[in-house]
């Protein structure tokens, strides 16, 4: 019986008397992918969230267990959250612009996240930072430069790999290829993907574009008024919908 | 083996005046080992859907589909994940890949998420291409830019490129010249000859013919 990685039971959270999202219950196992889809305001963001540590839930149950050992994230002190914050989870921002610093050089943004978890030593930082400065495809000579030199999809590519540098046991996406070019995307996708697939990484990741969930995603969920609607394998959701909501989502895409 | 037992399945389309389409009802058949079963019958009778089902992307309504000893109809995401993985083989009508990526790389997915090494992966994936006779300068190029044909049998690499005790195999010889045709009837008839049962959808007699396949009429099998 594999553990799931991540536990959540009937979590809410309110906005005064606004629902952001409520009685959540999903589980996530290691190595998965799950897309969260849904339109705006139906509580995707309010939800990862909350799961992130960036939100404070109303109530519920968020459970992680990782290498045997149960974190119940809404019961531990402060300190212990942060850190755990720090060591096992990322979060990767649709504008790259919030999850890096600008006037922090390239390799300086991914070297202060190793610090963050106890890097000391300046030349295993240079050395990882230029390593996955490679893997994300950003030529490894600009590594000096400020990121405000950089182009959009390079911005992204540069968040991703701050983030995945420290090896964290869940990744938060929030619309990560929304803010690109079509050109862009893909590349940015097709990265994500085969980092997915060779570093086994657990993702959560919201997208409103089901052709990016269905690239990427093994499971989903969907969205409405802060519930979720739907779930399953993500071919068997946008193939076989069993909800007016997801139905009328699936068959409004657009084909080229 | 698979075996169907007693399934049902409709399509509620909620956006359509709630309209109900019924594909079948009480629909049962199984798929012995080394087994090659045709599913027959024309257009819209439910032929992928049988598939889709199978492979878990259509939802089961009543009845059973039994695999491994498990029943595909009450398993979770992650148990049919896992057992795709483990198991079953689907070659769909169209290729669906991201931009950007070889055909080579798509192919070897499938080794490498199973945790097979790079190397050996590789080495399958070329001995593959070179028996689907792609020619060897579009190995590292997007399958997105290849012929239909071309794209077709990279779809059918990717499907069969593990040794899976079980095959679903939608119109693969569809698309096809003779010459390739005969390829990739050899690939199926080789599957066959080691074990896997296959259930596929061909749609010219030909194919059929060459795989000495049991035909499964859906005219018959399903009552409306």
């Amino acid at each position: 019986m594999i553990i799931p990685l991540l536990k959540v039971t009937n979590l809410s959270k309110s906005y005064d008397n606004i629902v952001g999202c409520k009685n959540i219950s999903m589980s996530l196992y290691p190595g998965e992918v799950l897309g969260i889809v849904g339109e705006s305001g139906s509580g995707k963001t309010t939800l990862i969230n909350c799961l992130s540590g960036n939100l404070e839930p109303d109530r519920g149950k968020i459970i992680f267990s990782i290498n045997n050992k149960e974190t119940d994230f809404l019961n531990i002190s402060e300190s212990e959250k942060r850190k755990f914050i720090r060591t096992d989870l990322a979060f990767v921002h649709q504008n790259p612009r919030d999850g890096l610093r600008l006037n922090v050089s390239a390799g300086g943004n991914i070297g202060e996240k190793l610090m963050s978890v106890g890097y000391r030593h300046y030349g295993n930082i240079r050395s990882l930072a230029t390593k996955w400065m490679n893997k994300v495809e950003i030529d490894k000579s600009r590594i000096d430069d400020l990121p405000i030199t950089f182009s959009g999809g390079m911005l992204q590519r540069l968040q991703i790999a701050k983030n995945l540098i420290t090896s964290p046991n869940v990744i938060f996406m929030d619309e990560p290829t929304g803010g690109l070019d079509v050109s862009v995307q893909a590349r940015v996708l097709d990265l994500i993907r085969s980092l997915v697939n060779e570093l086994n990484l657990t993702v959560i990741i919201v997208s409103h574009d089901l052709a990016v969930i269905r690239l990427l995603a093994d499971k989903m969920i969907v969205m409405k008024n802060g519930t979720v609607i739907e779930s399953g394998l993500s071919d068997q959701v946008l193939e076989d919908p069993q909800q007016e909501y997801t139905q009328l989502l699936v068959s409004s895409v657009l084909h080229v | 083996m698979i075996e169907v037992k007693k399934v049902n399945k409709s399509f509620t389309l909620f956006n359509q005046n709630n309209a109900k389409i019924t594909v079948f009802k009480n629909l049962n058949f199984e798929v012995n080992p080394g087994e090659i079963v045709a599913l027959k019958g024309p257009s819209g009778i439910g032929k992928s859907s049988i598939l889709k089902m199978i492979y878990g992307s259509y939802i089961i309504d009543k009845g059973a589909i039994i695999i491994n000893n498990k029943n595909i109809a009450t398993l979770s995401a992650q148990e049919i994940l896992k057992l795709r993985k483990t198991s079953i083989g689907y070659v769909s009508q169209f290729l669906k890949v991201i931009p950007r990526i070889s055909a080579l790389d798509v192919i070897m997915e499938p080794l490498l998420n199973s945790g097979d090494n790079k190397n050996n992966a590789y080495k399958k994936s070329i001995k593959l291409l070179k028996d689907l006779n792609i020619e060897k300068n579009l190995w590292h190029l997007s399958p997105l830019t290849f012929s239909g044909g071309e794209q077709q049998r990279i779809n059918i690499a990717r499907g069969f490129i593990k040794d899976l005790p079980y095959l679903l195999l939608d119109e693969p010889t569809a698309s096809l010249d003779s010459r390739n045709r005969d390829i990739i009837i050899n690939l199926i008839k080789a599957k066959s000859n080691r074990g896997v049962s296959i259930i596929g959808i061909f749609h010219d007699e030909y194919s059929r013919k060459k795989l000495n396949v049991r035909e499964i009429d859906l005219n018959i099998e399903t009552k409306h």
